[in-house]
């Protein structure tokens, strides 16, 4: 299951596996934010090729704006993933605390 | 104190006297005979009718005569009399008339019947300077000691205070010798009664090991194929010495002898519990667990007297749960109210972890104790692992985290696991998006179950996923599921995924995508399966024409992890 929900400071906070099954209910909720969004990833354990893509839209959305989706606190499995698919290239990552 | 009217020297004669003496002292005695020899020796080099030696007992800060005439043993204080005076002073005292002498003490004349006429008495010193006793020359025949006596007896008092020593210490080393023999003597009893092979129980994986520290300790375990089922004990007697090896090993053979005699688990643990508690001394108990295993139920029951956490790591969550002891430790008081004991269910893959103290209150150089979460996480990342192996792991990650601090106690380890279902396993899954839960809760378990290394999870999970939703978009809806097939191979999993009544689609000969794509013209599609080319080791296709069957297979293994990447 995903957890996808506003925590402290406007910062979005995803948590849990973000596979194909929970793509809707994720784009549905990122389809709503504006302007530089930050996405937690502390507690983000797996992503496919779907969450990515999920990611992917919404960042050319907010990039078309003049915002950006940046993402912290990612695990080193997620980070892998990020890298293999040259993700990190599309996205700014802020390194794990 | 005498001047020297006639000073001498050590004449040849009195140097032969001396060294006879001193070779004769070479000699191995016991304290009485070194000391009996000494003082016939000084009787005859310093022409005296008797004599006496004082040892200096520092504990009581008290001198105590040990050879003189038959009479019982005395006591002074060592400030008291001429010895006191002398063993102060470090100093010859040598006194013409004794009677005449306030410091002179009667009363061991009057108790042996031998009158004192004059006296020499000197410091017995070690050449490490220590006072070790005083020695006494009474009564030189016709006349009194001189100059010359007193020089005699000084260099035989060095003598005998050196041999003195060197009985002292040899006497204390023979006492700790028997002790250490007699030591060695119990634990090769204690080590005997542990079992010589491990017991075969179908279906199971079991195994004990003993690792002693040094000479003490009381640790034992037994694992043996009773009709009430698989006896599992370890237990743990407190103290150190020989106590608590016999303690264990009158323990173990009461429950075995309870246990033949047909008893059941409470009965053992009582009546075994209640006659240790009559028969060791009272300071003394032992922790014990004691479990029988019915192995067709799968269901091990034990009580434990405080010994504890018992560790039960479920093979199908990698939850590991801590039971707490039923009782308090054997022989510590008689039981009279019991509670139930407790039951553990053994689900395929399941491992019960018993350890004695000795490995979770190992501490390193920094106190700090190994702890039983280093052994869930341990059992977990090699719950694969056959439980000889397992053991040996457990033993080897002690002993990197001791870094050379020694062991202080028995380390005991008594391993059961409950062998996992077969090592292979397949299941089919709707055609649909939301089946993914339902796959990984399938791979969870596999993994779980038959061991497989958790860290190539993300990654199996990741290349199923991707494989199973292209199958699901691009395959019309048949009717027929997905099949999954999971395999444990050496270091990993080979998994295959079968569509049926499907056109070809070769998934090796997929366009790669630029990854270096600007990000407008980035396209989510194709990403999936250019992720699961480049994380699996291993990746196959095949067709079967005739039952239009596409079956998918990939491997993963620990060999292609680099640098704990995926």
């Amino acid at each position: 299951m995903l957890a996808i929900d506003f925590g402290p400071e406007g910062v979005v906070v995803v948590a849990g596996r973000f596979d194909a099954s929970q793509c809707p209910a994720a784009q549905a909720f990122l389809d709503r934010v504006d302007g530089t969004v930050t996405l937690d990833c502390g507690k983000l354990d797996y992503i496919s090729s779907a969450g990515l893509g999920v990611l992917l839209k919404t960042q050319k959305r907010l990039l078309a704006q003049g915002g950006k989706l940046r993402l912290a606190g990612m695990n080193r499995h997620i980070l892998d993933i990020f890298q293999y698919s040259g993700f990190d290239q599309i996205f700014e990552i802020e390194p794990a605390r | 104190m005498s001047a020297r009217p006639n000073p001498r020297g050590l004449s040849a004669q009195d140097l032969e006297a001396i060294l006879a003496v001193t070779s004769k002292l070479a000699a191995p005695f016991d304290l009485r005979t070194m000391l009996t020899e000494v003082m016939s020796a000084a009787k005859q080099v310093l022409g005296a009718e008797g004599g006496s030696v004082w040892l200096y007992d520092a504990v009581a800060d008290e001198l105590v005569l040990e050879v003189a005439t038959a009479i019982e043993p005395v006591r002074v204080p060592a400030g008291s009399g001429l010895v006191g005076a002398c063993a102060r002073n470090r100093g010859v005292i040598n006194v013409r008339d004794c009677y005449a002498d306030p410091r002179f003490n009667p009363e061991v004349d009057r108790r042996s019947g031998f009158r004192t006429r004059c006296m020499l008495t000197l410091p017995l010193v070690d050449h490490k300077d220590v006072l070790v006793g005083v020695m006494q020359v009474l009564n030189k025949t016709g006349g009194a000691f001189d100059g010359g006596d007193e020089d005699l007896a000084i260099a035989l008092a060095a003598q005998c205070a050196v041999a003195l020593q060197r009985v002292k210490m040899t006497e204390a080393l023979i006492e700790g010798e028997k002790l250490r023999q007699e030591l060695e003597m119990a634990r090769v009893v204690q080590q005997s009664t542990l079992p010589a092979t491990m017991p075969d129980v179908t279906g199971y994986d079991v195994f004990g090991t003993f690792q002693p520290a040094g000479l003490t300790g009381g640790d034992t375990f037994d694992l043996a194929n009773l009709e009430q089922g698989l006896l599992v004990v370890l237990a743990d007697a407190t103290g150190h010495g020989i106590a608590p090896a016999l303690s264990v090993t009158q323990m173990q053979a009461m429950l075995r002898m309870a246990f033949r005699l047909g008893a059941s688990l409470e009965t053992a643990f009582t009546q075994v519990n209640n006659q240790l508690a009559a028969t060791l001394p009272p300071d003394r108990f032992i922790t014990a667990f004691i479990g029988l295993l019915d192995a067709t139920r799968h269901r091990l029951r034990f009580h434990s007297g405080g010994q504890g956490p018992i560790l039960h790591l479920r093979a199908a969550t990698g939850e590991c749960i801590r039971h707490k002891p039923t009782s308090f430790p054997l022989a510590a008081m008689p039981v009279t109210a019991l509670r139930p004991a407790v039951t553990i269910d053994l689900a395929p893959g399941d491992l019960v972890l018993l350890l004695s103290d000795g490995i979770y209150e190992y501490r390193n150089g920094e106190d700090e104790e190994f702890g039983d979460e280093r052994v869930c996480d341990l059992a977990r990342a090699c719950h694969g692992l056959s439980m000889r192996h397992l053991a040996d792991r457990l033993l080897a990650e002690v002993k990197a985290f001791a870094r050379g601090a020694p062991q202080e106690d028995d380390m005991t380890i008594v391993l059961l696991k409950r062998e996992a279902a077969r090592a292979a396993e397949h299941r089919s899954f709707p055609r649909r998006i939301d089946a993914i839960a339902g796959i990984f809760e399938f791979t969870s378990e596999f993994f779980g179950l038959q061991g497989v290394d958790r860290r190539l999870q993300g990654t199996v999970d990741l290349a199923l996923e991707e494989l199973f939703t292209n199958m699901v978009k691009y395959s019309p809806e048949t009717g027929a599921g997905v099949r999954i097939d999971l395999a444990k191979v050496e270091g990993g999993i080979e998994v295959s995924l079968t569509d049926y009544g499907v056109e070809p689609f070769d998934v090796t000969q997929a366009p790669e995508v630029d990854i270096d794509a600007p990000v407008e013209e980035r396209q989510p599609g194709g990403l999936g399966l250019h992720l699961v080319r480049r994380l699996v080791d291993h990746l196959g296709y095949d067709y079967a024409k005739e039952s239009r069957q596409s079956r998918i297979t990939f491997r993963k293994t620990v060999a292609g992890l680099q640098d704990g990447a995926l």
